[in-house]
């Protein structure tokens, strides 16, 4: 929990170390891009590590809730069902890439859009493939 | 697979939500359990065998079915 903490205080203080760096910098006609890429860099690690401390003070003062909510996340029937509809839901997207495959041969579309479609479709049997075999190995 | 979950649970005078907090797993799948629509992994197997001092098969029924 501390060490959470301590890594959340300093991503935050990162965070603001750059917007107000990028605020300072303005000054010395620092170019837009930088200073722009600067300031929401800076802007959006400071909340989100503010947003990570809050609900690290949430743990904190509720410890029954927080400990409820990481038996949900850790218990095996939520992994198993999450690994499942991930493994559907990809099988789903993959044909329907196909489908737009076959969709862009009928409306005549560019070539591009179908070579694209379809080597989605390859790349993703492909790593079905390679993954198979590599949990083959492992397991 | 059938198994006895339900009823060494309420043997134990123990609700769904006290039992699963036990044994550290959701509510739900202690519910799934018990209508048998889900087969728990080993370890959790393991840990409910402990949780009530009963040998696994003693809970957990395997019927083999008829080729």
């Amino acid at each position: 929990m501390k060490r959470k903490i301590r890594f959340y205080l300093v991503l935050c203080i990162i965070g603001l170390c750059l917007a107000v760096t990028a605020l300072a910098l303005r000054r010395f006609s620092i170019s837009d891009i930088v200073g722009g890429m600067m300031m929401g860099g800076g802007s959006g690690l400071c909340a989100m590590a503010l947003v990570q401390l809050l609900m690290l003070y949430s743990e904190w003062k509720h410890p029954e809730e927080a400990r409820k909510k990481e038996i949900a996340v850790k218990d095996e029937r939520n992994t198993a069902i999450q690994r499942r509809a991930k493994a559907v839901s990809g099988d789903i997207l993959q044909w329907g890439v196909m489908v737009v495959a076959w969709v862009s041969i009928g409306l005549d579309a560019p070539l591009w859009v179908t070579l694209l479609a379809v080597s989605i479709f390859v790349l993703r049997s492909v790593l079905d493939v390679f993954l198979i075999g590599y949990y083959q190995k492992v397991m | 697979m059938k198994n006895r979950l339900e009823e060494l649970r309420k043997a134990k005078g123990l609700c769904q939500e006290e039992l699963a907090d036990a044994l550290e797993v959701s509510r739900q799948t202690i519910g799934s359990l018990e209508r048998g629509r889900y087969n728990p992994s080993i370890l959790l197997a393991f840990k409910i065998s402990r949780y009530f001092g009963i040998p696994i098969e003693e809970i957990f029924i395997y019927e083999e079915e008829p080729l």
